[in-house]
């Protein structure tokens, strides 16, 4: 597995993907904090990363776009496939790759943290819990996106698709109280990465939450690992 | 060391290969020869376990890719069509890459890299990004690639395809050298190819193997064979060149011009076919256009075999 993060974190840096999702999330962060807190002089850490949440359903495609679809569009599958590495090891392996970098930006944005110590106070339980909702339900995005973009052939449909899962998501949360059973509604509700960071939002530290999010990684994951060994008896290829 | 036991695949409605098994004896080159679409990639795929079968089974070495994955991979080295390079790395970092992949012990990695890099004439480019080589160095970087943690078995899907003249020549004396101590299996539709290379050969023709023989089978099962294209109709001679002493076979083969034929004649004796074929049309008063020797006998196996 390790080697599969190496080459996979080696590869954001290699090429622009990593230096444009962590340029522009900081810089779209940057213009939040500043329309938010710095505009009404707010001290207030938890609506500034709860309005991030935009940026990650936005932003998280394109880390993940290239991790399987990439593969398969040069080919390179076929090298990855066919070494004695398990499937397993190599989805974690290139999922843990794009979390680092998810996890290098997220950190980045405590320069926010830090202006907001130096002109007010900065209360550290709040501090805690905001970033691990927000950690948290970035890396399910991240999830979920991966096992999206699995099915896609190609990066830009891959992209899409994952923006695409993510947009329902956020519709799903606002359309569940629309929906005539209740059945789906709590569905809806128990599904959305929306709702269960709500608790986060609020200040409170939700241990169901994070089960919830720590549940639903593994099972995008070990889903992913499914399409990607299921690929071998249904793939077309050249004959 | 390679045995495929009744190999089907299909992709939807699509065969891709119907009932195929063969063995591979260890240290053996096996060619697999065949038309565009007759199902030698997906074959490859299915051995080196990128593809499941449909029906049937793969076993490297006593091992199932499927169901042992670690130790049947670990046999093999594969060379896909197009080479599977990461074009931002460098040279050595991908071959260092792969040989992670393939389970060489850390501390073992450099010196290892060095050697495939040495074998494979890639040294000087060790730090080329794999995105800024040639087709030639890609081809190599590819085959170094398959050669990292010295697997038992190697599976070359066209390795030569789309390279030049001198290109063809390095990466076959490659091959060549890599024979004495592998068991190779590669595909190819270039007949010369297969004959300067390998002890064996498969023509897979829309995914059923239609010939496994060795080389030697296929040289003695030669006699001799001559093209032969004439500026007469086929009705006004070819009767007569079937009854001509020694000739076992006519085939009438596909000729761009309208007036000529072109025939393929094989003789089961080699004692002078031409001289005898041309007296014979001669004395027809048919006018003869062309007369060879056909290059290979392999050609002739390869063109009767599909054309049935």
């Amino acid at each position: 597995m390790s080697v599969i993060f190496k080459r996979d974190l080696l590869a954001y840096f290699r090429t622009p993907v990593g230096y444009v999702f962590i340029g522009v999330f900081l810089g779209l962060s940057g213009l939040i904090f500043y329309l938010y807190n710095l505009q009404y002089l707010s001290g207030d850490l938890l609506t500034f990363l709860s309005q991030l949440t935009l940026l990650v359903m936005l932003l998280c495609p394109l880390l993940t776009m290239r991790l399987l679809c990439e593969e398969r569009q040069r080919r390179t599958d076929q090298l990855l496939l066919t070494s004695a590495v398990p499937v397993g090891s190599i989805v974690l392996g290139k999922y843990l790759a794009a979390a680092s970098v998810m996890l290098l930006t997220i950190l980045l944005t405590n320069v926010y943290t830090l202006i907001i110590a130096i002109c007010g106070k900065v209360y550290m339980g709040e501090w805690f819990v905001g970033y691990l909702g927000f950690i948290l339900q970035s890396l399910g995005f991240l999830a979920i996106d991966l096992f999206v973009s699995s099915f896609a052939k190609n990066q830009i449909t891959g992209a899409v698709a994952a923006f695409g899962v993510n947009f329902l998501l956020w519709m799903a949360d606002l359309v569940a109280d629309h929906l005539p059973f209740a059945w789906m509604q709590e569905t809806l509700h128990f599904l959305s990465l929306y709702d269960r960071y709500e608790p986060f939002r609020l200040g409170q530290l939700s241990f169901s939450g994070v089960l919830f999010f720590i549940s639903f990684i593994a099972c995008c994951v070990a889903a992913t690992v499914h399409v990607m060994d299921a690929r071998r008896f249904s793939e077309g290829g050249a004959a | 060391m390679i045995e495929i036991r009744h190999v089907s695949r299909r992709y939807g409605s699509v065969q891709a290969l119907n009932d195929v098994s063969l063995h591979v004896k260890k240290g053996s080159i096996l060619g697999l020869l065949g038309q565009n679409g007759a199902g030698k990639t997906t074959l490859l795929n299915v051995l080196t376990g990128y593809l499941a079968p449909t029906k049937g089974q793969v076993l490297i070495g006593g091992h199932d890719p499927l169901l042992e994955p670690a130790q049947a991979k670990r046999r093999l080295g594969y060379l896909p069509e197009n080479p599977p390079l990461y074009d931002e790395m460098t040279v050595r970092e991908y071959l260092r890459f792969a040989s992670e992949l393939k389970g060489v012990v850390g501390k073992f990695i450099p010196a290892h890299v060095d050697e495939v890099m040495a074998f494979c004439g890639l040294t000087e480019m060790q730090n080329r990004l794999l995105g800024h080589l040639s087709k030639g160095y890609r081809q190599r970087a590819g085959l170094a690639q398959a050669l990292c943690g010295d697997p038992d078995v190697l599976v070359l899907d066209e390795p030569t395809v789309g390279l030049d003249p001198k290109q063809i020549t390095e990466i076959r004396a490659l091959i060549r050298q890599l024979a004495h101590n592998h068991t190779i299996v590669f595909s190819s539709h270039i007949l010369s190819e297969v004959q300067q290379l390998c002890d064996h050969v498969v023509i897979l023709d829309r995914g059923e193997v239609k010939l496994d023989a060795s080389m030697a089978e296929v040289s003695q099962s030669d006699g001799a064979a001559v093209r032969c294209t004439v500026c007469a109709p086929e009705s006004r001679f070819v009767s007569r060149v079937r009854d001509l002493d020694g000739v076992r076979r006519v085939t009438v083969q596909p000729c761009d011009q309208p007036d000529h034929t072109e025939l393929l004649i094989e003789f089961s004796d080699d004692a002078q076919p031409e001289k005898r074929l041309f007296a014979l049309m001669s004395s027809m008063g048919v006018p003869v256009v062309h007369l060879s020797r056909s290059e290979s006998s392999l050609e002739q196996i390869f063109l009767d075999v599909i054309s049935r």
